[in-house]
């Protein structure tokens, strides 16, 4: 499996950190219900199919990036830089 | 090294600078004995080396300050900025190697970039070998998993990777091809065994390296 990070290019899969998927946000700190920080902490959807997941390229460039994938596949339908996600996100609240 | 130039180094300190490659390279001619050599290894000097880290957002002030002081422009990821044996080269978002003959030549940067990033001084930290020949990318392509084919990577480009489990920054300098390839100073023996064994097959020549 090869990845292809934004920054330099086609890369063997060896030179990256996996974390999981992408989708949780921590809740709101000591304001959080205990049962939302458990579901942030250990609940984890299992999808047969396409997940937005974290990598970190470990081994290159150092970014953390976000990989849409297929579990069945391991299909790469496209990477991003986590940072430009999450600026993409602050800036549509 | 033979013992004689060690011998000869002045008496006054014990403290003397030593080459990463110091007790690895040996030059002359190794490997494949018979034709040309396929390879040409050139252990580097004492070249000044520096990491340079954008402040958030000040990847524009960084440009600038640079073109204007030194006439030295931000490369694109990937890619390398450098005439002879200075200027600059990507190395992650926001982050750019330094390089210059001497790491006196950096000083000022410390000054001159004041507020806009962070300048770590590297010269001792990497150990920078030279590596050319019309076999340079086929030894090459036994632990870089970069494609280095001149399709996909020429002069002017850079990468960051691992070679042999060793984490190792490498750029093209000219199409002959010439690779200049950095690694941490620690493992200058490891990676200088690994490169050795790589180029054994082609024939190398071990060009000799500096004092220092």
């Amino acid at each position: 499996m090869r990845i292809r990070c934004p920054y330099c290019g086609a890369r063997d899969n060896g030179e990256f950190s996996y974390l999981g998927d992408a989708a949780p946000r921590r809740p709101e700190g000591m304001a959080a219900e205990p049962a939302q920080m458990f579901d942030y902490v250990y609940l984890r959807d299992n999808p047969a199919g396409a997940i937005r997941e974290l990598w970190y390229h470990a081994a290159g460039c150092r970014s953390w990036l976000v990989v849409t994938r297929d579990t069945r596949t391991h299909a790469i339908a496209g990477v991003a830089a986590a940072r430009d996600v999450a600026l993409a996100r602050e800036a549509g609240r | 090294m033979p013992e004689t130039e060690v011998a000869a180094r002045p008496a006054s300190s014990a403290w003397q600078p030593r080459s990463p490659w110091e007790g690895h390279a040996r030059p002359g001619r190794h490997g494949r004995a018979e034709g040309a050599p396929g390879l040409i290894l050139q252990p580097r000097g004492r070249s000044g080396l520096a990491l340079l880290i954008a402040a958030p957002g000040r990847d524009t002030e960084l440009g600038n300050r640079l073109a204007a002081h030194l006439g030295w422009s931000l490369p694109e990821p990937g890619r390398t900025r450098i005439a002879g044996e200075r200027g600059l080269i990507w190395a992650a978002p926001g982050q750019w190697l330094a390089l210059a003959e001497a790491p006196e030549d950096l000083r000022e940067l410390d000054t001159l970039l004041d507020g806009v990033a962070a300048v770590t001084d590297q010269s001792d930290g990497r150990a920078v070998v030279r590596v050319s020949g019309g076999r340079a990318r086929e030894a090459l392509a036994k632990g870089v998993t970069v494609d280095l084919h001149p399709r996909a990577f020429g002069p002017g480009r850079t990468a960051v990777t691992g070679i042999a489990h060793i984490g190792a920054q490498l750029w093209q300098r000219d199409a002959e091809p010439t690779y200049d390839i950095a690694v941490a100073r620690s493992f200058a023996g490891s990676f200088w065994d690994w490169l050795t064994a790589a180029s054994a097959e082609f024939g190398y020549v071990v060009e000799p390296g500096p004092r220092a």
